[in-house]
């Protein structure tokens, strides 16, 4: 027994490992040079812990679901996963997978075309020339913005602009897929059809995904997992099924 | 030494990136005025009318081919001061990349400093054009124009990316800044030579203590005068420069994680 159990193990190919994820916010660290010459004491600096010492393991092709309230945790902690700061204290490890967050509109450049802004935020979301060229058409075509594409962005309805930016970050896919509550863009039709889009990116095998959603039918139809956060902590971790009920429970 | 390990590992990982953002930005710049890219020669050529207005006809002062004199130190000048101008709130300004995706923030000053290099790269042409017109003689001097290039640049980007650390936690840096260029404006002889019209021994100290006044100093000497420059201070230059750099790159990447939180 104890032999099948090590080889099970070793098995199992993890994409998110994250050990004891501490993540900090000091607050009042901004000055401003007359706060600093009329006030002789030094301004406080309170820190706020935001993610208090978390651990949890994504195995690849996982779709993770992160629930609890507001200011529990979730979003800060998709932040550490994007690299966009990096723990204060704790390791975070994707063994080199490619993750990206979800967001819409990065690095848009107003004044130029959609095409353009295509290039511009692919390549800053870690993409090559080469690559976006590739997935260039199917973006456009899944935009549904037709000749507007070659217009400046500033004279997209809002509409058409999450639109475009809905389509690159969904076209363009990484290895690990965060997704922070933007399923719902455009209108409906454009908004059944990004939904689809999405579950059909997240179904695909060896897509490991996080998603954070205050809405449950998202998370119950998507998430094979799911992990409730409670200012800062885990509170229960498990199959969808399981922690939804208590968690409903809970809320309400 | 990790963290420039880092730094050029990224600056390869990025530079795509930052050229294309730089294209696009240039691109924005000109795409709803009237006059386009004219504007890059434009703009330097009136100003030049401005000051050499102001130096001929009010104080009466002049040099050797003043309107190129003024043209060149000018360009010199913008590309030092736009560059460190918009690094004080370069991080505020792209709030919305960097709270969506990690980006090196040194990238942005790579940015800016390709944005403000181009533009003086292209008015320089009008360098050329102006000395066939006033047919100013040159020579192998012109080979010194690279180690004072590169002195400005090091230097811009040193001092760039020093400030924009501060620019995230002090919010009114970019008035002080402001000011501070305003006084070097006039401390680095834009429109007036600082050998000539400034008293002895304080000429000698304003042009090897500043340096931006010195690289001016130097690049006029090499493009209209045919002078040597003195380059054991522009190696000094250089130095002090690439210390600046190493100083600002450490800095950025030790603390560049807590700037998302606090803008």
């Amino acid at each position: 027994m104890e032999e099948r159990k090590e080889h099970t193990e070793q098995a199992v190919d993890y994409a998110i490992e994250i050990e004891d994820l501490k993540i900090r916010y000091k607050t009042l660290n901004k000055m401003s040079i007359r706060k600093s010459l009329t006030s002789f004491r030094k301004a406080k600096r309170e820190t706020f812990e935001a993610v208090k010492g978390i651990s949890f393991k994504v195995e690849m092709g996982q779709i993770v679901g992160l629930v609890g309230r507001n200011g529990s945790g979730k979003s800060t902690t998709l932040r550490a996963i994007a690299g966009i700061f990096s723990p204060d204290e704790g390791k975070i490890d994707l063994h080199g997978h490619t993750v990206s967050l979800l967001s819409i509109g990065v690095g848009f450049n107003k004044k130029l075309s959609g095409r353009e802004n295509i290039f511009l935020s692919g390549l800053l979301l870690g993409f090559t020339e080469k690559q976006i060229k590739e997935k260039e058409e199917e973006i456009i075509a899944f935009s549904e913005l037709e000749k507007f594409i070659d217009k400046p962005v500033s004279t997209y309805s809002s509409g058409m602009h999450s639109k475009l930016a809905f389509s690159i970050t969904a076209v363009l896919e990484s290895e690990i897929m965060l997704i922070d509550e933007v399923l719902s863009v455009g209108d409906a039709k454009f908004k059944k059809k990004s939904y689809k889009k999405m579950k059909s990116l997240i179904g695909g095998h060896n897509r490991t995904v996080v998603i954070v959603s205050h809405n449950m039918n998202t998370i119950e139809s998507l998430c094979d997992t799911v992990i409730w956060l409670h200012d800062g902590q885990i509170k229960m971790q498990g199959p969808t099924k399981d922690v939804l009920e208590k968690y409903n429970e809970f809320m309400s | 030494m990790k963290m420039l390990e880092r730094f050029f590992h990224d600056i390869k990982k990025y530079w795509n990136y930052a050229v294309y953002a730089s294209k696009s930005e240039l691109k924005g710049e000109i795409a709803n005025s009237h006059l386009g890219w004219m504007w890059w020669f434009l703009d330097p050529l009136l100003f030049m009318l401005v000051y050499t207005f102001i130096a001929q006809v009010i104080f009466r002062k002049s040099e050797q081919y003043f309107p190129i004199y003024v043209f060149i130190g000018l360009q010199c000048w913008n590309f030092f001061s736009k560059t460190v101008k918009g690094s004080v709130k370069i991080v505020r300004a792209n709030k919305g990349i960097i709270a969506k995706v990690y980006l090196p923030k040194v990238i942005l000053i790579i940015t800016k400093i390709m944005i403000n290099g181009f533009k003086m790269f292209v008015s320089f042409l009008v360098v050329v054009i102006m000395m066939v017109i006033y047919r100013v003689p040159v020579d192998w001097h012109l080979l010194f124009l690279v180690p004072l290039f590169i002195g400005l640049v090091v230097l811009t980007f040193g001092i760039s990316t020093i400030l924009m650390h501060f620019g995230v936690y002090v919010e009114d840096l970019a008035n002080i800044v402001a000011v501070v260029l305003q006084l070097c404006f006039y401390m680095t002889g834009i429109f007036y030579s600082i050998e000539k019209r400034v008293p002895a021994p304080y000429n000698m100290v304003l042009l090897r203590g500043n340096p931006i006044a010195y690289l001016v100093y130097e690049i006029r000497n090499s493009i209209l005068y045919e002078i040597t420059p003195d380059m054991l201070i522009c190696v000094l230059w250089i130095v002090a420069g690439i210390l600046l750099c190493i100083l600002g790159i450490n800095l950025v990447y030790k603390s560049e994680n807590n700037y998302v939180k606090s803008i």
